[in-house]
C-alpha cells in the first residue's frame, strides 16, 4: 500500500520518454511548472532567449528563461543549438543566475568623492560618464598624446574584432590585455611553429590526448573541451595528463605524469626523442610540411639538403635527451616517458595536445614547452588532421564588421617595450614598473574586466600606481562587480553579465567554425513585446536592474562624445550603414555583420523566413562550416597565383611582398601564416632576434629548477597557478553558488615536506617570496611532487571597507597599512559572514573563510623572449611566528622594483633587422601600421 | 513506469555543475543540496588518484522516507519518483533518520523537509531533470527503468552496475556506472578535517573527530582507508535534546501509570488514586510539549492527526499518546472522586497504553532506516524497562512528599522494605530495585553485545568508550545504576527514607542521560 498523495494520481507520463529541451518552436511562449510550487502545479510562462556565457573565455551557450509575466530572468540553461557548447554547461554557466540577482552588484555610475582609493562614491549620469571620459580623450588625441590612452582588459567580452575598430578609430596604440599574466608563452611557442598562437585540438577524435592542463576541470575551452575528450575517452582513446599537482583531470587520466615544475619540456623531447630514435614518425608529413631545409642551411650546412640528412640531423639533435635525463631531470620515470612515447606512436595522427598555462604560465623559458609538445604533434603528423591538433585561427570564425578603419601610426612602448620585441603581447603586468622609471604617464586608463590590483603580480606596486594621480590622470572602470582594482578608480561603470550585453563570439572549441551571440535578453524580451530603447541600458532601467549597460554601445557614444562634428574622422566608424549620418544603432551594427559577413546565415534564415539578425536573436548561434581540417593543404587559387613568384630556395609564393603559400612537390599550397609557410621546426626569427641557442625546440632550465633549490633551508617551489573547476578569477565573487562550493586555497604540501617542516593539515604556514610573505593553512596531500607547495590562485578576495568595495559572499575584510613608504602589511578583519540583504540566502552564509591573497607577494618575473609572467615562485617556507595570523600579507615594492631590474637584464632588446621593434610577421594584437614598426632613429 | 538515474562515473569530471544546476533550478538556499559531489583521494605520489561521486535521493521503490513520513508529505509517485509536498510537512525531521543516503535537508525559508525529486515539475512537462541536461559530460542518465527499450534499462541491464547501501533494502534505483568502492561506502573512508578547497562546517569536524577517536586503533589497514577530499556540507544530528527528553519525559508518563497500576492500590491512597494520574499527565502533557516544539512547524503538528500516514509510527504514536492520555484522565477523575470502580476497570486497558507508550518508540525509531543503533531488538526491552524504573523513581520521590493516609505511622511505606510486611502492594522499593538491575542487563548487552551492523557497533562504542564514555560511565552506569542501588541497599538497610530518595533521583537523572547518548549516538555516524 503506497500512501497516494493528491498529486500522484493524476500523473500523465510524458509519450516517448523525456526531452532535453523544449523544441525551439516553442521557444518564444514556453510553459512550465514552478518548482517551489510544486506539487501544486503553477504555471509560468517563459521567453527562452540565447545568449552566451560570459564566466570564461569559451563563450559557451545559455537559455535565459525570462517570464513573461515578472520580465525577470528564472534561469539559465545550456542552449542546445549552440555548436560547441552543445546546450550543456558547468558549474558557472547556471551560476550566472547569481552574478544577475546579487544584491551587491553595482546598478548605476559611480564616480569618486574625495581622495582616490578612499572608498567615498557618489551617483552620476551616464551622460556625466561620457562627457568626462570623452572630453579627457578628446583632449589627448588632439594634443597627440595618443599613447597616453590606455584600455586594459581582463576579459574582452566582444573577443572579436570590435574594440580594434574603435581603437583604430580614435588612432591610438592603446590596447592592453591580460595575456602576459596568462598565455604569452603558450602563445609564443605556438606562433613560433605555425604563425598562429593557440592549439584547437580535435579531441572528439583522437586516439591519444596529451593534456599539460586541466581541461577537464578548467581552461579554454573547459566545458566544450572536456566534452569531448570524455567523448573519445568512452571510444577508448587513451589520455596522458601533464601535471605537478593532481588535477581533477590527471585523476581521470590513463597516465598522470607529475614533473618537477619547469622540466616539463625535458620529458616532452625525451619522448621526442623515443620517437625519432623508434622512427615511429610521420615520415611523409614532416618531409612536405616541416621547413627542415631551411634548419639544414642555416644550423647544418655541412650537410645535403635532402630529408635524409635532416633525419640524421634531429637523431642527433635529440640524442642527448634520452627518457633518463629527462627522469633525472623531471622525477618522471623513464619506463613511463617511453610508454607513453609509444602510445603516441600506435596513435598515429590523431593525437590531440594542450598547453595553454600551466606550466609555460609557471617557468622561465615556457614558451619552449609549447614547442616541445608541438614537435611531438608535428612528428606525428597531427597538424590539421582529424583527431590532431590544428592551430586555433582554422578553427575561428571571424565576421568583417562594417568598415574597418585603418591602423594607426604609432607604438606605444608602455605597452610594447623595445626590451621584449618577441612578446606575446603587451608587457601589461610591468606598467607599474614603467611608470615608475618615468617612461610615460597616462592620461586616460580605462580597467574592463580586470583586476590587476588583485591577479597580477605585485599588486601593491599597482596600488602604488593607480594611487598615483600624476602617473594615471584618469581611471575608470568598466565592471559588472566591484573589484579590488574598481576601490581605486575614479569612475566605476557597470556593465553587464553574460545576459545584459551584445557581442560576437567564436571560439576553437573543435574542427569547426561557428559564432554565437551574446545578447541582453530583458532588452530583447522587452523589444520583442514592442517595447523599444535606444539603449541597452535604459531597457534594464525598464526592468529594475538599474542603469547596467553594455560596452558596445558605450563605445559608439563615447566615440560621438571625442568626435562630435565628425572632425577627427572618428565618428564616420560609429555612424548607421543604413542611415548615412546618423548614429550607429547596437543593432544595426550585427545586422550588417550577419548579413554581410558571415557565410550561409543568411541562406539559413531565409529557410525559416527569417533575417539574419533574427535568427541569431532565436537561435543565438550558428554553424559556419564543420569537419575543418588539413586547411593548410589548400591548394592555392588561380587568381592568388596570378602575378606571384616562387622563391626558388624557399619555395614560398610570393605575390606583391606578400608570402602568400608555398610550393611542394610542384604544388602550390596555403600552407602556414609563417615567412617560410610552413612549420617552423627552425625559427629564423629566433635567430635572427638574438636567440639563437633557442630556435629549435629546446629545454630551459626553470627559474625554479630543483638546482637552485635547498630543500634543507625550507627552500621549495610554489606552484600558484592551478584554477578550481568552479570559480572564474576574479568575477565569480557575485556567485554564492559558486563561493559556497570553494572558498578556501590551502597550501598542498607532500606528507614528506609536512613532517620536515612540522605541520599538519589546518596548521598555519609561511611562505616567503623574494619581496614579502603570506600566511595560510596547509593541506597535506599526496597530491603534490615533494618539494613543491601548490595554492590555487582562484581565492583570497579582500575588501576595505565593511560594507562596500566587495562581495560579501566572498571577500574577507582586511586592515592594509604602510608602516613604511613602500612596505605594506595587510591583515585580515574577519572573512566571510552573514549578511542581510534581499537574498535570505546572505544571512545563510555558512563558509568563514576566503582563502589567501598570495599574488601580491610575487615579484614580476618577464621571460625574456615570450614576455609571460613566470608564475611559479622559489619560497621559503616555515612555521609561523607568534604575530602571524592566517591570511596576512606582507610586501616591500622597493624589493619587488629590484627584482624586476634584475628579469628585465635578461631581456634582449629590439632593434632587430631592419631597425624593427618588432617582427613584422609575428602576430600581435591590434597590430599599429608597418611604418610604426620602424624605431625611430 | 519507474524513472531512476544511471550516473556514470567513468565520465562524471567531478564539476559541479549538477549541484548548481539544481540549486539554480529548484532554488535550493545555501547550506542544503539535493545533489552533491564528493570527492576522495587514495594511494601515495605518484600513484594516486581522485575519485568523484555525485549522491543524491536514490528514488527507493521501497522508500524509508515514504514509510516514516507522518504526513504523507513525501510520496512515492506511480512513475517511481519520490516526491514531497512542503505544504504537508510538520518538520519533525524522521525522514532524515529514516533515509540512509543523507538525502534530505530541512529548507530555512518553508522549515519544511527538502531532497531531490527527479525535478518531477519538469517531468511533468517532458523534460529531463536539470542536472540531466547541464552535465558536460552526459554522465546522468534519466528514464524509465521498465521501459526495455530506453538507454536507462539497456544499462542497467548490460553494465556492471552498483547501488549504494543495498543491503538497507530500500531498493534504491539510482545505479552507480564505474564508481569507486569507498565513494560509495563511508566506512571506507577516513575522517577529514577540511577539504581541498572548502571548510568542512565546525559541528560537522568535531562529530567526525569524535568518531574517528572511537574507531582509533581499530587495527591493521587504517592506512589503506579512502581520504574524502571534499564534500557537501550536512546537518549534523536533526534530532537533538528534545527528542531525547521525550523518551525520558515519555518514560515517566508511562511508567507511573504502569508502576501505578501494578504495585499500587487503594492502599496508596491519593497518591495511587490522584498522585499517579496527575503525574502521568504531566509529563505527557510535556512530552506533547516537546514533541510539538521539535518540529520545525510546530504550528502544522494537527497534520499528524488530520493527514496521516497510517505506515508511520509517529502516527500510532500521536494515537497511542492520545488514547493514553485519555485514559489517564479518566483514571485522574474516578481516583479524585472515588469512583474506584472505574478505576479499576480503567486498569488493564491503562498498563496496556502504557506499555504501547513506552515502546512505540521501539517501532518509530525502528523506522529510521538509516541509523543502524537505533535498529536493535532490545531497544523495545529497554523502553520498557526504562518505564518501570521511571515509573517506579518519580512515584517514589512523589511519595516521599506526599502525606500519605491510613498507613499506621509507616509514612515511608512505599519505599521501605519493612513495610513490605505490613502491605506488600504498597512499596516501590522491589520494582525500582529490580528495574535498575534488569536496565543495567539492558544497557550491558546494547553495549557489549555484537551489533549486527557496522554503524550499530560503532556507536555503541563511542557510548562505552569514545568521547561519550565519561556520560556513559559516570552519568549512566555510575550515577544511573551502581549508586542508586547502593543507596537503596543502604536506605533500606539504615531505614532511611532520604538515601532511597535519593537512590530514586539519581535513576531519573541517569535515564535522561542514556536517551540522550543514544539519541545522539545513533546519529553519530556518517550516513554518506
Amino acid at each position: 500500500m503506497e500512501p497516494l498523495h493528491p498529486v500522484a494520481r493524476e500523473l500523465a507520463a510524458p509519450r516517448g520518454g523525456l526531452m532535453s529541451y523544449p523544441p525551439v518552436e516553442r521557444w518564444e511562449d514556453w510553459e512550465e511548472y514552478d518548482p517551489v510550487a510544486w506539487p501544486r502545479k503553477v504555471k509560468r510562462r517563459y521567453s527562452l532567449i540565447p545568449t552566451i556565457c560570459f564566466n570564461c573565455e569559451a563563450a559557451c551557450g545559455l537559455l535565459a528563461y525570462v517570464d513573461r509575466a515578472t520580465l525577470e530572468i528564472q534561469k539559465f540553461e545550456g542552449n542546445p543549438a549552440h555548436p560547441g557548447s552543445r546546450g550543456r554547461n558547468c558549474a558557472k554557466g547556471p551560476a550566472t543566475l547569481n552574478q544577475v540577482t546579487d544584491p551587491e552588484r553595482i546598478r548605476y555610475p559611480m564616480r569618486r568623492v574625495g581622495p582616490r582609493g578612499g572608498g567615498q562614491w557618489e551617483r552620476i549620469t551616464w551622460d556625466q560618464a561620457l562627457d568626462d571620459l570623452g572630453g579627457r580623450i578628446r583632449k589627448a588625441l588632439v594634443e597627440g598624446r595618443q599613447r597616453e590612452v590606455m584600455y586594459h582588459l581582463g576579459r574582452p567580452g566582444h573577443e572579436l574584432v570590435y574594440l580594434q575598430r574603435v581603437f583604430h578609430a580614435w588612432g591610438i596604440d592603446g590596447h592592453n590585455s591580460h595575456t602576459n599574466v596568462c598565455s604569452s608563452s603558450a602563445r609564443a611557442g605556438y606562433a613560433f611553429w605555425h604563425g598562429m598562437d593557440r592549439p584547437s585540438p580535435d579531441h572528439a577524435n583522437a586516439r591519444f590526448i596529451l593534456l599539460l592542463s586541466s581541461h577537464l576541470e578548467t581552461g579554454h575551452y573547459f566545458n566544450p573541451h572536456a566534452q569531448r575528450i570524455m567523448e573519445a575517452k568512452s571510444r577508448g582513446a587513451k589520455v596522458a595528463v601533464v601535471d605537478t599537482r593532481l588535477s581533477n583531470t590527471a585523476s581521470m587520466a590513463d597516465w598522470w605524469l607529475a614533473p618537477w615544475p619547469g622540466s616539463e619540456s625535458a620529458v616532452l623531447l625525451a619522448m621526442a626523442h623515443t620517437i625519432v630514435r623508434e622512427k615511429l614518425y610521420d615520415r611523409e608529413f614532416v618531409r612536405r610540411w616541416v621547413n627542415w631545409d631551411e634548419y639544414l642551411r642555416e644550423e647544418r650546412p655541412e650537410l645535403p639538403v635532402v630529408f635524409e640528412s635532416f633525419e640524421r640531423a634531429i637523431d642527433e639533435l635529440y640524442a642527448r635527451f634520452t627518457p633518463q635525463f629527462a627522469e633525472a631531470e623531471s622525477g618522471v620515470a623513464a619506463a613511463t616517458i617511453v610508454e607513453v612515447a609509444r602510445e603516441i606512436g600506435r596513435a598515429g595522427s590523431a593525437l590531440a595536445t594542450h598547453v595553454w598555462r600551466n606550466t609555460a604560465a609557471g617557468n622561465l623559458g615556457g614558451w619552449q614547452v609549447a614547442r616541445a609538445l608541438e614537435l611531438i604533434v608535428v612528428l606525428m603528423g597531427a597538424v590539421g588532421v582529424p583527431g590532431g591538433t590544428a592551430p586555433n585561427a582554422w578553427n575561428k570564425a571571424v565576421p568583417a564588421p562594417p568598415m574597418m578603419p585603418p591602423p594607426g601610426k604609432i607604438w606605444s612602448e608602455l605597452l610594447m617595450p623595445r626590451e621584449y620585441p618577441l612578446a606575446f603581447f603587451e608587457m601589461s603586468f610591468l606598467l607599474p614598473h614603467f611608470l615608475k622609471e618615468g617612461r610615460g604617464k597616462l592620461a586616460m586608463y580605462f580597467t574592463r574586466v580586470y583586476n590587476p590590483v588583485w591577479t597580477n603580480p605585485d599588486g601593491m606596486s599597482w596600488i602604488e600606481m593607480l594611487t598615483d594621480e600624476a602617473k594615471v590622470e584618469r581611471h575608470a572602470c568598466l565592471t559588472p562587480i566591484w573589484s579590488e582594482t574598481a576601490w581605486f578608480a575614479d569612475l566605476v561603470l557597470p556593465m553587464g553579465h553574460a545576459s545584459e550585453r551584445h557581442d560576437l563570439m567564436s571560439q576553437e572549441t573543435h574542427a569547426a567554425r561557428w559564432i554565437g551571440f551574446r545578447q541582453p535578453v530583458l532588452r530583447v524580451a522587452l523589444e520583442k513585446a514592442g517595447k523599444t530603447f535606444d539603449l541597452t541600458w535604459q531597457a534594464h532601467e525598464a526592468v529594475g536592474l538599474g542603469q547596467v549597460w553594455e560596452e558596445d554601445e558605450f563605445w559608439i557614444e563615447l566615440s560621438w562624445r571625442i568626435d562630435p562634428d565628425g572632425a577627427l574622422g572618428i565618428r564616420k566608424y560609429f555612424e548607421s550603414p543604413y542611415r548615412p549620418g546618423e548614429k550607429l544603432r547596437i543593432e544595426e551594427m550585427y545586422r550588417w555583420i550577419f548579413e554581410n559577413s558571415v557565410p550561409g546565415l543568411p541562406a539559413a534564415a531565409a529557410e525559416e523566413q527569417l533575417t539574419p539578425l533574427q535568427y541569431m536573436r532565436k537561435y543565438g548561434a550558428f554553424l559556419i562550416e564543420d569537419q575543418v581540417y588539413r586547411t593548410h593543404e589548400q591548394p592555392l587559387a588561380a587568381r592568388d597565383l596570378d602575378g606571384a613568384t616562387v622563391d626558388p630556395v624557399t619555395k614560398v609564393v610570393d605575390k606583391g611582398g606578400q608570402a602568400v603559400g608555398v610550393e611542394i612537390d610542384g604544388r602550390c599550397h596555403l600552407g602556414f601564416p609563417t615567412p617560410s609557410r610552413k612549420l617552423e621546426f627552425f625559427s629564423k626569427t629566433l635567430k635572427a632576434w638574438k636567440w639563437p641557442d633557442q630556435a629549435v625546440p629546446n629545454y630551459i632550465r626553470s627559474h625554479v629548477h630543483w638546482s637552485n633549490l635547498d630543500r634543507a633551508k625550507g627552500e621549495m617551489v610554489l606552484l600558484p597557478t592551478f584554477r578550481l573547476p568552479t570559480l572564474i578569477h576574479t568575477r565569480s565573487g557575485n556567485s554564492k553558488w559558486l563561493y559556497e562550493l570553494s572558498h578556501t586555497n590551502p597550501l598542498w604540501l607532500h606528507p614528506e615536506d609536512a613532517a620536515r617542516v612540522g605541520v599538519v593539515t589546518g596548521d598555519l604556514l609561511k611562505v616567503a617570496t623574494r619581496i614579502g610573505h603570506f600566511v595560510d593553512k596547509v593541506w597535506v596531500t599526496e597530491a603534490v611532487r615533494p618539494g613543491v607547495v601548490a595554492c590555487s590562485h582562484h581565492l583570497g578576495r579582500w575588501r576595505l571597507k565593511e560594507d562596500a568595495g566587495g562581495e560579501r559572499w566572498s571577500t574577507a575584510l582586511v586592515d592594509l597599512v604602510q608602516p613604511e613608504p613602500g612596505q605594506w602589511r595587510m591583515r585580515q578583519v574577519h572573512g566571510p559572514r552573514p549578511f542581510a540583504s534581499e537574498d535570505p540566502d546572505s544571512s545563510r552564509i555558512w563558509w568563514e573563510e576566503a582563502g589567501v591573497h598570495q599574488n601580491l607577494t610575487f615579484p614580476v618575473q618577464p621571460d625574456p623572449v615570450s614576455g609571460q609572467h613566470c608564475w611559479h615562485q622559489k619560497v621559503t617556507v616555515s612555521r609561523p611566528g607568534p604575530d602571524d595570523r592566517y591570511g596576512d600579507v606582507f610586501v616591500d615594492t622597493g624589493k619587488s622594483f629590484e627584482v624586476y631590474r634584475e628579469w628585465l637584464a635578461l631581456a634582449r632588446p629590439a632593434p632587430g633587422p631592419d631597425n624593427l621593434r618588432r617582427p613584422l610577421w609575428l602576430p600581435r594584437a591590434f597590430k599599429p601600421d608597418v611604418s610604426a614598426y620602424r624605431m625611430e632613429p | 513506469m519507474r524513472y531512476g538515474f544511471v550516473i556514470d562515473q567513468r565520465r562524471c569530471i567531478g564539476c559541479h555543475a549538477c549541484t548548481v544546476a539544481c540549486k539554480e533550478e529548484n532554488r535550493v538556499p545555501l547550506g542544503a543540496f539535493r545533489t552533491w559531489v564528493k570527492y576522495i583521494e587514495r594511494g601515495t605520489f605518484p600513484n594516486t588518484r581522485r575519485f568523484f561521486s555525485v549522491l543524491r535521493c536514490n528514488h527507493c521503490d521501497a522508500a524509508p522516507c515514504v514509510t516514516i513520513c507522518p504526513t504523507v508529505a513525501l510520496y512515492r509517485r506511480d512513475d517511481g519518483i519520490v516526491d514531497f509536498d512542503g505544504e504537508r510537512c510538520i518538520g519533525c525531521k524522521s525522514c532524515m533518520q529514516a533515509c540512509p543516503y543523507d538525502a534530505l535537508y530541512i529548507d530555512p525559508d518553508t522549515g519544511t523537509a527538502a531532497k531531490c525529486n527527479y525535478c518531477a515539475h519538469r517531468v511533468e512537462v517532458g523534460l529531463e531533470p536539470a542536472c540531466v541536461i547541464v552535465c558536460p559530460e552526459q554522465a546522468i542518465i534519466a528514464g524509465d527503468l521498465d521501459d526495455p527499450a530506453s538507454r536507462i534499462a539497456a544499462i542497467v541491464a548490460r553494465e556492471a552496475v552498483q547501488v549504494r547501501k543495498a543491503e538497507q533494502g530500500t531498493r534504491p534505483k539510482v545505479f552507480y556506472l564505474g564508481a569507486d568502492a569507498s565513494a560509495l561506502v563511508p566506512e571506507l573512508q577516513a575522517p577529514a578535517e577540511g577539504y581541498l578547497w572548502a571548510e568542512r562546517p565546525r559541528d560537522e569536524v568535531d562529530l567526525v573527530a569524535l568518531v574517528a577517536a572511537a574507531q582509533a586503533g581499530r587495527g591493521p589497514g587504517d592506512g589503506t582507508l579512502s581520504r574524502p577530499v571534499y564534500d557537501a556540507p550536512h546537518l549534523v544530528r536533526p534530532w537533538g535534546w528534545k527528542v531525547a527528553a521525550y523518551l525520558w519525559t515519555k518514560s515517566i508518563a508511562a511508567g507511573a501509570l504502569l508502576v501505578g497500576a501494578f504495585a499500587g492500590s487503594r492502599a496508596w491512597g491519593d497518591l495511587f488514586g490522584i498522585g499517579a494520574p496527575a503525574l502521568s499527565l504531566f509529563f505527557l502533557a510535556v512530552t506533547t510539549a516537546l514533541l510539538i516544539a521539535d518540529l520545525k512547524r510546530p504550528g502544522r503538528f494537527a497534520f499528524i492527526v488530520l493527514k496521516p500516514n497510517w505506515r508511520s509510527w509517529l502516527v500510532w504514536g500521536a494515537w497511542i499518546l492520545m488514547a493514553f492520555g485519555g485514559l489517564g484522565a479518566v483514571w485522574l477523575v474516578a481516583g479524585a472522586t472515588g469512583r474506584w470502580a472505574v478505576l479499576h476497570g480503567v486498569l488493564v486497558p491503562a498498563v496496556l497504553l502504557a506499555l504501547a507508550t513506552a515502546g512505540y518508540s521501539a517501532c518509530l525509531f525502528g523506522q529510521a532506516e538509516g541509523r543502524a543503533f537505533w535498529q536493535s531488538p532490545l531497544v523495545l526491552p529497554q523502553l520498557t524497562i526504562a518505564a518501570v524504573v521511571a515509573g517506579a523513581a518519580a512515584l517514589s520521590v512523589m511519595a516521599a512528599a506526599w502525606p500519605l493516609p491510613g498507613t499506621d505511622g509507616c509514612r515511608d511505606v512505599i519505599l521501605s522494605p519493612r513495610c513490605l510486611d505490613v502491605n506488600p502492594d504498597t512499596t516501590l522499593w522491589p520494582v525500582l530495585f529490580l528495574g535498575l538491575i534488569a536496565h543495567a542487563v539492558l544497557l550491558g548487552l546494547e553495549m557489549f553485545n555484537r551489533h549486527p551492523a557496522h554503524d550499530a557497533s560503532l556507536a555503541a562504542r563511542l557510548i562505552w568508550r569514545g568521547g561519550y564514555r565519561r556520560r556513559f560511565w559516570g552519568g549512566v552506569v555510575l550515577a544511573g545504576v551502581v549508586l542508586p542501588v547502593a543507596l537503596l541497599i543502604a536506605g533500606a538497610a539504615s531505614d532511611s527514607t532520604p538515601l532511597s530518595v535519593l537512590g530514586a533521583l539519581l535513576a531519573l537523572a541517569g535515564l535522561w542521560v542514556w536517551e540522550d547518548l543514544w539519541v545522539r549516538a545513533g546519529q553519530s555516524v556518517p550516513l554518506s
